[in-house]
């Protein structure tokens, strides 16, 4: 197993929570210092940033693209670690998915091989798919869309993401399984960033406060 | 020196073993430490000394390897052969793994100190636990090498 002291130590640390600041490392640098790794390591993070890519994209991708993309990737990824982060990932997408079809009204959609499947198809015409003990965040989740807050709904979505992710964490040291599980992390931190405009205002405003002290201290 | 070649090999392997191993575990725990101590450096603006020193930590292994060999070290026969192997070669292995998991051990603290500079000697404190095992094993060494007979005309 390749150690990775000088990476993981290299690092920033990541905030506690996806929502607790801006992200401690710019994309430039993280790309930067992730070419520390094996070219296999490199290639595998690579196929996990393309996923997170193509998973950024939001709407106008069919059930059957999305399933087809479920499928290519089983097949192509062979660590256990990334295929675990993306399953969970589909799995997450499956749900969201069916609630959205259910609470529209609409028939039951075409969904990815995955058990949750089985248990959406069994329960469908029940609220939660009989599902919410096991999957807390949807009932949150729920309750958000009841309220019309998108964004709290995507909160709750990126909450049960990081938590899982960063209790993963804590099972590896100096491995490449802590980079894979860092950069999980910080693309959730970059998507709640751009999503949230409070924070981009505040980003902005704390940019031209430097900017301006700057050149006051030159005058 | 004895007749017996299997038992002189013994009896040398025996001798340099707290050396050769407890080297070996320094190289691997002060590479450990120093990879991170190189990686944290990247990331932080001041305080490098400081992480450079807690990298050397496993460095004390090649120490402790060297005294228990020059204790150990005399003319070697069928009566102590065997203990010198049986001390030396245990000796060694502890040092060594102490050396390993106390590179882990520093650069776990490297990692931590990196984020929160106010906990250094307490991110330190499991290293030096570590280092106190090897301390063990080097003192119980000592105290056993010196009741392994010296052969005839021997040191």
């Amino acid at each position: 197993m390749t150690m990775y002291y000088t990476l993981v130590a290299s690092l920033p640390a990541l905030p506690r929570s996806f929502d607790a600041g801006p992200s401690p490392i710019t994309a430039s640098t993280l790309h930067h210092r992730l070419s520390i790794l094996t070219d296999d390591d490199r290639r595998i993070v690579g196929q996990l940033s393309h996923f997170f890519r193509w998973d950024r994209q939001p709407i106008g991708r069919t059930d059957a693209e999305v399933i087809a993309m479920h499928r290519r990737l089983n097949h192509e990824i062979g660590n256990p670690l990334v295929r675990r982060l993306i399953e969970h990932r589909f799995e997450m997408r499956t749900l969201v998915a069916a609630v959205r079809c259910q609470r529209e009204g609409k028939s039951l959609p075409e969904l990815p091989e995955l058990p949750v499947s089985d248990l959406i198809r069994r329960h469908w015409n029940q609220p939660g798919f009989r599902m919410s003990s096991r999957y807390q965040w949807l009932v949150r989740f729920c309750h958000a869309l009841d309220e019309n807050r998108a964004q709290q709904a995507q909160r709750h979505l990126f909450d049960e993401l990081w938590s899982l992710w960063s209790r993963l964490d804590q099972q590896y040291h100096f491995t490449f399984e802590s980079i894979i599980l860092y950069v999980a992390r910080w693309e959730i931190l970059q998507r709640w960033a751009s999503q949230n405009t409070e924070l981009g205002e505040q980003r902005f405003d704390a940019l031209v406060d430097r900017i301006l002290g700057e050149a006051c201290l030159e005058i | 020196m004895m007749e017996s070649p299997f038992w002189d090999m013994m009896g040398m392997a025996g001798i340099y073993a707290p050396l050769a191993l407890g080297a070996i575990g320094s190289i691997m725990g002060c590479s450990a430490g120093g990879q991170a101590a190189c990686g944290a450096m990247l990331d932080v603006e001041s305080g490098y000394g400081r992480l450079v020193g807690l990298s050397a930590l496993p460095s004390s292994q090649t120490i402790y390897g060297i005294v228990v060999m020059l204790s150990l070290n005399r003319t070697i026969d069928i009566g102590n052969a065997p203990g010198l192997f049986a001390i030396g070669t245990m000796c060694g292995v502890a040092l060594w793994f102490s050396g390993w998991y106390q590179g882990k051990c520093c650069a776990s603290a490297i990692h931590a100190t990196k984020s929160k500079p106010e906990v250094f000697g307490l991110a330190a404190a499991p290293a030096a636990i570590v280092e106190g095992f090897a301390v063990f094993a080097f003192i119980f060494a000592l105290i056993l090498a010196g009741s392994l007979p010296v052969a005839t005309g021997g040191v």
